[in-house]
Formats: structure tokens, C-alpha cells, sequence
């Protein structure tokens, strides 16, 4: 009870201190400590930080880190040079990405070149997809489904999360960066170049994304059932294939992922019909 | 090289199978029934058991259009897997050896050329100009709601789904 009344005047103190940076956090509570509220238990203070950090960093911190990772995956693997392509990636993404509750971060989308099967989100509403998984898309619906899953990384800020928990994001530092060429302070706290989209989620976090995917599809007005199609043609024609290693070692296997879809959508898309766009899908050349 | 050419090849080959027009065989997951149309509540023609082998003609929102022998008609498309039995994890042997994955699940030392890989996202440095050009394509909230609008898209309200136990 009286932890529960601590709780909710933590949080009014956070509110009113969100923009703030942690240390300017600290600083004016342990001045408001020292000064008008003698009377609050000075381990607010310490509650105050383990909160501040299970926030983890504020979303123009997100987006820098998003950058720096972006900036390097785009090291490894540039952009296709197709303009009609990315725009139309971005299009679609956009829209997509709208009917998130996070619609107002600024969503970046684009197809990158590689003939592997994969696709990658960073933190702040970086999104790329490899040309490889590009060209197994039948239609619009099954690319909206493909961004719909890495929005829902993004929006669930599962990757800020793993930096979180191996203690890379150090929550009291502030780590804005615009600058143009990267930012080594950024780049210390994720890894060697763009590692950190190399290593796997958790698989609940993978199949979170996928039931996201589907849901994001389907509210804007798309058919649910473009991320499912996409998952059967990679269990499908992949087992071998070099080129969808490192999605399996970072992935759940697709069945298992058709497997927990299933009981997920059960029949709820059922009277719900979606667009598919099959014409008007961009089609990259061979 | 080679290797690389091989890998391209068979991956056209692979990517190009579908697009030829042949139907895709699959495998039923678990036993479900034959519709006469693709929704739920259309006529059920027969009940099909999990391992039976089909073959899929076409896709229509979450259903296929499936061949079973001498019938056919339409099936959930979650109660299919595309390709053909193979016992569920009992995927042993040369398969599950050539995919790097042993039988426990465990990934294992792959061979050949894989692309994107780990060595190469570590070892990636920071393109500033990629970068740009990537965030020069970005879509305003107005242009993203006129292409959906041309396409017929109307948005529409639908709740997260549930995480299944």
C-alpha cells in the first residue's frame, strides 16, 4: 500500500521531470531532498534511478542509436539503387507504421543489397529489408505484413531492450548525436559495427513481432495473411540455402512461428478481408 | 565463385519453380476440413488428417486452394505447411546436417557462402551517404495516406492479438 502511494507520486515527479536527462534528474531531486521536502524517504532517490533506467533512454536517444546501427548495416550492405523501390518501401511502411501507436517517429524504410533472406529493424523506426526476401513478396499485402513485424520490434523497443540488459545503454549517460559520421559514444555502447542486428531476440519477442505484424496489416486495411505467406515460403524452399542462415539462427524456425500464428489468429480474420495489391506491387528486375 | 554461382542458381531455380505455374505441394499440420469455399462457415466436403499431402493451387486471404487426391476445394492456411512430410522435428539426417542444425535444434558449423553474415555485420563501419540517401526516400504522413487511399486501403480499428499459452 503505502509503496503503491510512492509509486504514483514517483511517477508525477517523472512527468514533470521527462525531458530532463537523468543526471538533471538526480541533481533536482536531491536538491528538492535537500531543501522543501525533508520528509520523503531518500531511498526515492534510488527508486527514482531504477525506474529512469527501466525506462531506459528517451526516444531521441533511441533514434541516434537507431542511426548509428543503420549507418553501419548500410556499411555492410548498401542501399538498392532503385528510387522507384525505396520510395514505394516507404509508402507502404509509412502507412503502415501509422496504424501503430507510435505513428509520429520518423520511420525510415529501405531494401537493401543482399541476396539474403532477411530484415532488420533498429531502434527509433529504422527498417530494411534484403532484396533476397524482397523478391520472394507476391504482393503488396506480404511486404506490409514483412514491415509490420519489424515495426513491431521497433514499437516494442525490443532491441533498446537487449542493450538494456547487457548494460550497454548506460541510462544516466545522454547520448545525442546527429552528427554525420556516426558517433563513436553511440557506437561503443552497441557493439562492432552492426552486430547487434546479428544477434537473435528471444523468441517470444520474434513471435510478439509476428502477431504485430499481422494486426498492423490488417488495420491498414490490408490482407492479415501476407506475413503467414511469407513464413510458408521460407519454411518452404530454405532448409540448406546459405542465404537464410543467419534468419534461422536468429529466428524461431517459420513453422513454429506458423505454429504459434495459428493459435494466435485462430478465427478472428475470418470475416475480415484485406487488400493484396498484386498490381500494384513494385516488382524489382531479376 | 563457383560456389557462389552454384548458390545463385539453385536459388533462381528455386525462387522460379513457383512462378511456373506448378502447384506447390504441402502437408497437412493437423486434421481439418475440406471446404467448399474459403470461409468458415462454407459446406465441408471431407476431413482431411494431419499428414495427408496435397497439392496447393492458389491463395486466397488465409485459405488455399487445395488437391487431395480426387477432391479438392479450399483449406485453412495455417493448417498447411508448403513442401512435403516430413515428420516435424524428426527432420534428421542430411536435411537437418546441411541446414547447420543438428537434430537438438542446436546451430552447428555451416559451410558455404552465406551472404550477410555475423563476420560481416561486426566488421560493417558507419556509411554516412547510405544513410542519407536512405532517410531522403522517407514518406510524410499526408503522401503515405493519399497512396493508401489509391489503393482502396481504408484503415481500420483491430485489436493486438493475445499471446497464446
Amino acid at each position: 500500500m503505502n509503496a503503491k502511494l510512492k509509486w504514483v507520486s514517483l511517477s508525477g515527479l517523472l512527468l514533470i521531470a521527462m525531458n530532463c536527462s537523468a543526471f538533471d534528474l538526480r541533481q533536482s531531486l536531491k536538491d528538492k531532498l535537500n531543501t522543501d521536502v525533508p520528509q520523503i524517504n531518500p531511498k526515492l532517490v534510488e527508486a527514482v534511478n531504477v525506474v529512469k533506467e527501466a525506462r531506459g533512454p528517451d526516444e531521441e536517444e533511441e533514434i541516434a542509436i537507431g542511426r548509428q546501427i543503420s549507418g553501419n548495416l548500410l556499411g555492410a550492405a548498401p542501399l538498392v539503387k532503385d528510387a522507384k523501390l525505396q520510395k514505394y518501401v516507404n509508402q507502404v511502411g509509412e502507412w503502415v507504421a501509422s496504424q501503430s501507436e507510435r505513428p509520429d517517429l520518423p520511420w525510415h524504410f529501405g531494401v537493401i543489397q543482399s541476396e539474403d533472406v532477411n530484415a532488420f529493424a533498429a531502434p527509433g523506426g529504422y527498417v530494411f529489408v534484403t532484396l533476397g526476401l524482397y523478391r520472394l513478396l507476391q504482393n503488396e499485402a506480404d511486404l506490409a505484413g514483412v514491415l509490420g513485424h519489424e515495426i513491431g520490434h521497433v514499437i516494442r523497443k525490443h532491441h533498446l531492450k537487449i542493450l538494456q540488459q547487457s548494460q550497454l545503454v548506460d541510462a544516466g549517460g545522454k547520448l545525442l548525436s546527429r552528427q554525420v559520421g556516426g558517433d563513436d559514444k553511440i557506437q561503443n555502447l552497441i557493439g562492432n559495427g552492426a552486430e547487434i542486428v546479428a544477434r537473435g531476440l528471444d523468441k517470444d519477442a520474434e513471435f510478439e513481432a509476428d502477431r504485430i505484424g499481422v494486426v498492423l496489416a490488417t488495420r491498414a486495411g490490408y490482407d492479415a495473411y501476407g506475413l503467414p505467406g511469407v513464413l510458408q515460403q521460407i519454411g518452404h524452399f530454405a532448409k540448406d540455402d546459405g542465404s537464410i542462415a543467419l534468419l534461422f539462427k536468429t529466428h524461431p524456425l517459420p513453422d513454429d512461428r506458423l505454429d504459434k500464428l495459428d493459435s494466435a489468429m485462430e478465427d478472428r480474420f475470418d470475416r475480415i478481408k484485406g487488400q493484396t495489391l498484386e498490381k500494384r506491387f513494385y516488382r524489382v528486375k531479376k | 565463385m563457383k560456389t557462389k554461382l552454384i548458390n545463385s542458381i539453385s536459388l533462381c531455380v528455386l525462387l522460379c519453380a513457383p512462378a511456373a505455374g506448378a502447384a506447390e505441394s504441402g502437408t497437412l499440420t493437423k486434421n481439418d476440413e475440406l471446404k467448399a469455399e474459403p470461409f468458415r462457415d462454407a459446406k465441408t466436403l471431407k476431413v482431411l488428417a494431419a499428414g495427408d499431402k496435397i497439392s496447393i493451387v492458389s491463395k486466397e486471404g488465409g485459405w488455399y486452394k487445395i488437391k487431395a487426391g480426387k477432391s479438392s476445394g479450399w483449406m485453412r492456411m495455417l493448417s498447411v505447411r508448403k513442401g512435403d512430410a516430413k515428420k516435424a522435428s524428426a527432420a534428421t539426417g542430411l536435411l537437418a546436417l546441411s541446414s547447420g542444425r543438428a537434430a537438438t535444434g542446436k546451430v552447428v558449423a555451416t559451410t558455404g557462402v552465406r551472404g550477410l553474415n555475423e563476420e560481416e555485420l561486426q566488421a560493417a563501419s558507419f556509411n554516412a551517404q547510405e544513410l542519407q540517401l536512405a532517410e531522403s526516400y522517407s514518406v510524410s504522413k499526408a503522401d503515405s495516406k493519399k497512396f493508401a487511399a489509391k489503393g482502396k486501403l481504408v484503415a481500420r480499428p483491430f485489436d493486438y492479438l493475445p499471446e497464446p499459452k
